[in-house]
């Protein structure tokens, strides 16, 4: 039986609005099963606890990143920036396994560049400065040696 | 989910190694993150990578804190007090006092909500 029950049309708006600013609660749970032994339960409303919570903690950590951008006048809030605020927020024990993930996620990233650069470097071996004038096909140009 | 194509190697569990779907979904991080203040402009594609775990493990780290309330009290079944309990216990979820308050936690055993177990 659901809590939330959804009646006039404004009702599911703000419903609607609601399950925007949270992450699903699906995702929610299957993370926080992770924990508990497997014969343990987890209430509903707990698990709606946690999304509010898990909403918040982004909104806390977001917030001071983005000040230091303000500060350093960089428009755009980075990875490192997210690690940062993190740390000066108290969640240092976070440091090493998000670093560790963003360094693979980075990874991962350079190889798809890599690996479409490489596909890119096979078509320029086939045809060489194919925008330049130099080498193109004599064809193209009335070359003449004056002796 | 919109942002399958770029990442869903990433998704499919291809970074940690595990099979189990552990991710969270990267446009909502990404709403939840602009609508956090003014101040937030614009964001790098790789902050949302980072929050998807960071929020891992918050949530890891809150639900151990929780279960423990829940042993303690000898029961199997983790309900919102538990974690409202663990938030009030630990310095690093400050941020979060006034939002477990709201929600009304201090309930008597006889008010809990026994229908929703999953």
């Amino acid at each position: 039986m659901s809590e939330n029950i959804v009646g006039a049309s404004n009702d599911h708006d703000v419903g609607f609005k609601e399950q925007e600013r949270l992450l699903p609660i699906a995702n929610v749970g299957r993370i926080m099963k992770q924990i508990v032994p497997q014969n343990a339960k987890i209430s509903k409303e707990a698990k709606e606890t946690m999304q509010e919570c898990v909403s918040e903690f982004i909104s806390f950590v977001t917030n001071e990143a983005s000040q230091k951008c303000r500060k350093e006048r960089r428009k755009t809030v980075n990875g490192d920036d997210i690690c940062w605020a993190l740390a000066t927020l108290g969640f240092d024990d976070y440091e090493v396994p998000l670093k560790l993930y963003l360094r693979k996620f980075r990874e991962l990233e350079g190889e798809k560049a890599a690996a479409n650069k490489t596909k890119d470097q096979e078509e320029d071996e086939r045809y060489p400065l194919k925008f330049g004038f130099i080498g193109s096909s004599s064809k193209d140009f009335n070359l003449r040696t004056f002796d | 989910m919109r942002q399958a194509g770029t990442y869903s190697g990433i998704l499919s569990g291809g970074i940690s190694g595990k099979t189990g779907p552990h991710l969270l979904p990267l446009a909502r991080i990404k709403k939840i993150m602009k609508k956090s203040g003014e101040d937030v402009k614009m964001i790098s594609g790789e902050s949302p990578i980072v929050f998807s775990k960071a929020c891992e493990l918050f949530i890891k780290e809150l639900t151990q804190r929780s279960w423990m309330v829940t042993m303690q009290g000898k029961r199997r079944t983790l309900n919102k007090e538990d974690v409202a309990s663990a938030v009030m216990a630990t310095d690093l979820f400050d941020f979060l006092v006034n939002l477990v308050s709201e929600s009304g936690e201090a309930t008597t055993p006889l008010e809990m909500d026994t229908s929703n177990y999953s």
